[in-house]
């Protein structure tokens, strides 16, 4: 064996002052160059003096009041109006809606056993809890919508323990019971003529954030699988199949959403019989889920484009009927190679919802609209209002594109 | 005797074959079932309920005023020419846009690279906030923004050029003198051009053959330059014309109204804002994508070859990079054009919200047809551009 190599004469030097430490690492990435010197001192003065305007517009010149002035309209719209709920008090609905929702994280949370969906559990309950320290006077919040809120934090810990203790607790059931529970969702929303209690709230009088939310969680449920459908359509040996999809994929793709949603209005209802039960919603959601799945069709073959045609032929080769070879070897590492395009379809569909404005739904951004236009003594303070409004949109997507890319790393996109 | 294994074949229902024709021809039965009920419902419903149909509106006067038009538009005009009149504002903006949002897009895919921690951070957080925020809230913003400036009498001016109020922007805009005069000035530039792509290619072939040669680029440009200052000057001194006069906004009447120059008005300036910030934001990351899928040894091999850093960014970097970032370029340039459809919202008459309005007086069917057709022509058309770049700028295969 070879002797150990000792080091001779003195020990190495540690390398010069501008090279190391946070000095070294100003050097490399501040003022490597006195070009980068000088764009940074450039933008270090723009920040500061944007620093110094926005914190104090922020803070002392811009006025916040009308977002509390429209409080809970922004979330669920104009759902618990005398209009839309007569005689009785229909907000413990989309309340007990949230709640269901804080359980299905909470059970995520019971079967990850930690991790992202215990942090984002956590995060989502707080936050919703936190809403019943609104100080807002007891006549427009009451006791009641509290207390709901402050039951999110409950809610959470009781799936974690459904998960944890109860046969529950599988991915396969805890994914059921979130199917189960957007159903249960849109019927408690909904309610119905043969329900005591739950008196019908027409469609609508759905709005504030609560719809963009439903209209895309539906549409990201549904136009998942049709997007597969249809890309595998598209990449079918069988001529009738390929181009009823590639047109279905075409005109779909080649014009605006907010078209779409407008002919979904006026010559969908043309293209019925005259007493077909039709709702605009309904026919919305389907315009926007059909929109997005054409998206997701392009993205999902370029995934099964961009495979190694080896992949298929081993499964072939192993004995593996076709449909199984796509199912189970071709379509998963499909799906895992584009998950970023994948995601961001569901962000691009998230923020499209705000389009049913051109239906008069009053969804967030409209109901806002509306309420400005109806009230010019807050025409002023619309930018803090559109502020607020992007702000909201942007936790929803920014988290949604973290989630994804989390997911991908356990996944090892990249890696493997 | 060997044992009875006969082979009795596939039956018949699992023979590829038949599975494929069967899967093919319920498909296209079901398909074609289903859209002829909804065409017979739907020409049950015009018959029955009265709906007007067909397209003999076309040559009736429209008599709805649109806001900003690019063509001369009178509300005597009929549907027809409105109707022109508002694909050409949709696709005027969706020109512009495109253009704007493709260079303030790359400069910020650019920044994204920097080596500048600080450049490269603000260029993140551009990216990160205004692709996650739906477009018609930046829209609404922008637009109460314009909406919020003083009113024209009091408006900013900049040295007697740029006027900013709330009834728009205006700017010096050029005049052309007339079509009779400009063909000989558009010759000028024809043949300025030609002679620059000329020099151009001659001076890349000597580089080949001799390994030095002035810049092929520098030079061919500066050849455009030479000859149309020259011919300029020649057509000037020898018929005393200009091609074109500079037309500056100045304020007018009793309410400081602007009049000439161009006036763009609050919407579509809100619309042209929201829709380049939006759209940059998405290809600030396709340019950085492609960027980085260069592979360093390309760069590396470039440079010791002696290539200048401009030339390696020029001839090197970007052809190659050119090949990623396209495909989906054009994909974004067609989400601006459709996007460009929100402009209803703010106010501005693009193509879907005239046609919406004319919904109100013409058949609603035909005008859906319309749109559809014109929605779908400018989306094939950019497709077909893309792709013949595509095909020019794809791997040769050896």
């Amino acid at each position: 064996m070879a002797a150990e190599v000792r080091p001779v004469g003195n020990p190495p030097l540690p390398p010069p002052i501008l090279e190391r430490g946070v000095i070294g690492w100003m050097h490399a990435n501040l003022f490597s160059t006195w070009f980068s010197g000088a764009l940074t001192a450039v933008s270090c003065l723009v920040i500061g003096a944007a620093a110094i305007f926005g914190i104090n517009w922020i803070l002392f010149n811009a006025d916040w009041s009308v977002i509390a002035t429209l409080g809970g309209q922004l979330v669920i719209g104009q759902y618990n109006t005398e209009l839309a709920c007569p005689g009785q008090n229909c907000f413990w609905r989309p309340q007990v809606s949230v709640l269901l929702v804080t359980l299905i994280l909470g059970m995520m949370w019971g079967l990850a056993g930690g991790g992202l969906p215990k942090r984002m559990g956590i995060a989502v309950a707080v936050i919703l809890s936190a809403f019943a320290l609104l100080p807002y006077s007891f006549e427009r919040m009451g006791m009641d919508v509290r207390l709901l809120l402050g039951a999110n934090i409950p809610a959470l810990g009781i799936g974690w323990a459904i998960a944890r203790y109860t046969p529950l607790g599988t991915s396969r059931n805890v994914a059921l019971s979130a199917v189960v529970v957007f159903v249960a969702i849109l019927l408690l929303v909904r309610g119905g003529p043969a329900i005591p209690g739950l008196e019908p709230v027409s469609v609508r009088h759905w709005g504030g954030l609560m719809l963009n939310l439903i209209l895309a969680v539906g549409g990201i449920a549904f136009s998942f699988p049709i997007g597969i459908a249809l890309a595998l359509g598209r990449r079918s040996s069988l001529p009738v199949v390929k181009l009823l999809c590639v047109v279905f994929i075409e005109v779909f793709r080649g014009v605006p959403l907010i078209t779409l949603l407008f002919m979904s209005q006026v010559l969908v209802p043309l293209a019925f019989p005259e007493n077909f039960p039709q709702n605009s919603l309904f026919r919305a959601a389907i315009v926007i889920t059909l929109f997005s799945s054409a998206y997701m069709a392009e993205n999902i073959r370029g995934g099964l484009q961009a495979l190694h045609p080896g992949q298929a032929e081993a499964a072939r080769a192993l004995g593996l009927p076709s449909w199984q070879t796509m199912l189970f070897i071709s379509l998963p590492q499909a799906i895992r190679n584009v998950i970023p395009a994948i995601v961001g379809q569901f962000i691009a569909l998230f923020k499209d919802t705000s389009l049913v404005y051109i239906i008069g739904m009053l969804d967030v951004v409209e109901i806002s609209r509306a309420f400005i236009q109806g009230n010019p003594e807050y025409l002023a303070s619309t930018k803090e209002l559109f502020l607020f409004l992007g702000l909201v949109f942007w936790v929803f997507t920014y988290s949604m594109s973290y989630v994804s890319r989390r997911v991908e790393e356990n996944l090892g996109v990249g890696r493997r | 005797m060997s044992p009875s294994l006969t082979y009795k074949g596939v039956p018949v229902w699992r023979h590829t074959q038949v599975i494929q024709w069967t899967t093919q021809f319920v498909s296209g039965i079901l398909v074609v079932v289903l859209v002829s009920w909804f065409a017979a419902n739907m020409i049950n419903a015009v018959q029955d309920r009265e709906i007007p149909h067909g397209f003999s509106f076309l040559d009736r006067e429209y008599q709805t005023p649109i806001g900003q038009h690019f063509l001369p538009y009178e509300s005597s005009d009929t549907f027809l020419y409105a109707f022109i009149v508002a694909a050409t504002n949709t696709l005027i903006v969706s020109i512009a846009g495109v253009v704007l949002a493709t260079l303030l897009g790359t400069f910020i895919g650019i920044a994204r690279l920097s080596g500048n921690w600080i450049i490269s951070r603000i260029a993140l957080i551009y990216v990160e906030f205004f692709r996650n925020v739906p477009l018609l809230v930046q829209l609404f913003f922008w637009f109460y923004i314009v909406l919020a400036l003083p009113p024209v009498r009091e408006g900013y001016v900049l040295a007697d050029r740029l006027y900013l109020n709330n009834a728009g922007l205006s700017i010096p805009w050029l005049s052309v003198s007339g079509l009779g005069s400009s063909l000989g000035w558009i010759g000028l530039v024809v043949v300025a051009i030609v002679a620059g792509i000329v020099v151009h290619r001659w001076l890349v072939i000597r580089e080949i053959r001799r390994g030095s040669a002035p810049d092929p680029l520098l030079m061919g440009i500066a050849t455009v330059f030479v000859i149309g200052a020259v011919g300029w000057l020649v057509i000037a001194l020898s018929s005393g014309t200009a091609p074109f006069t500079v037309s500056l906004p100045s304020p007018h009447g009793a309410f400081g109204r602007i009049s000439d120059g161009f006036t763009m008005s609050g919407g579509l300036m809100a619309l042209m804002l929201g829709l380049v910030i939006y759209t940059a934001s998405f290809i600030a990351e396709i340019v950085r994508a492609g960027i980085q899928s260069v592979s360093r040894g390309q760069i590396e091999a470039a440079r010791a070859l002696g290539l200048s850093n401009a030339r390696t960014l020029r001839q090197v970097t970007l052809p190659q990079a050119m090949r990623v970032i396209v495909p989906p370029l054009i994909s974004q340039f067609l989400n601006l054009t459709k996007n460009s459809s929100l402009a209803g919202a703010i106010g501005f008459s693009d193509l879907t919200n005239v046609a919406k309005t004319m919904t109100q007086t013409a058949p609603a069917v035909s005008i859906f047809l319309m749109i559809m057709a014109a929605y779908l022509a400018m989306s094939l058309t950019y497709s077909l551009i893309g792709n013949l770049y595509n095909k020019r700028i794809s791997i040769e295969r050896r």
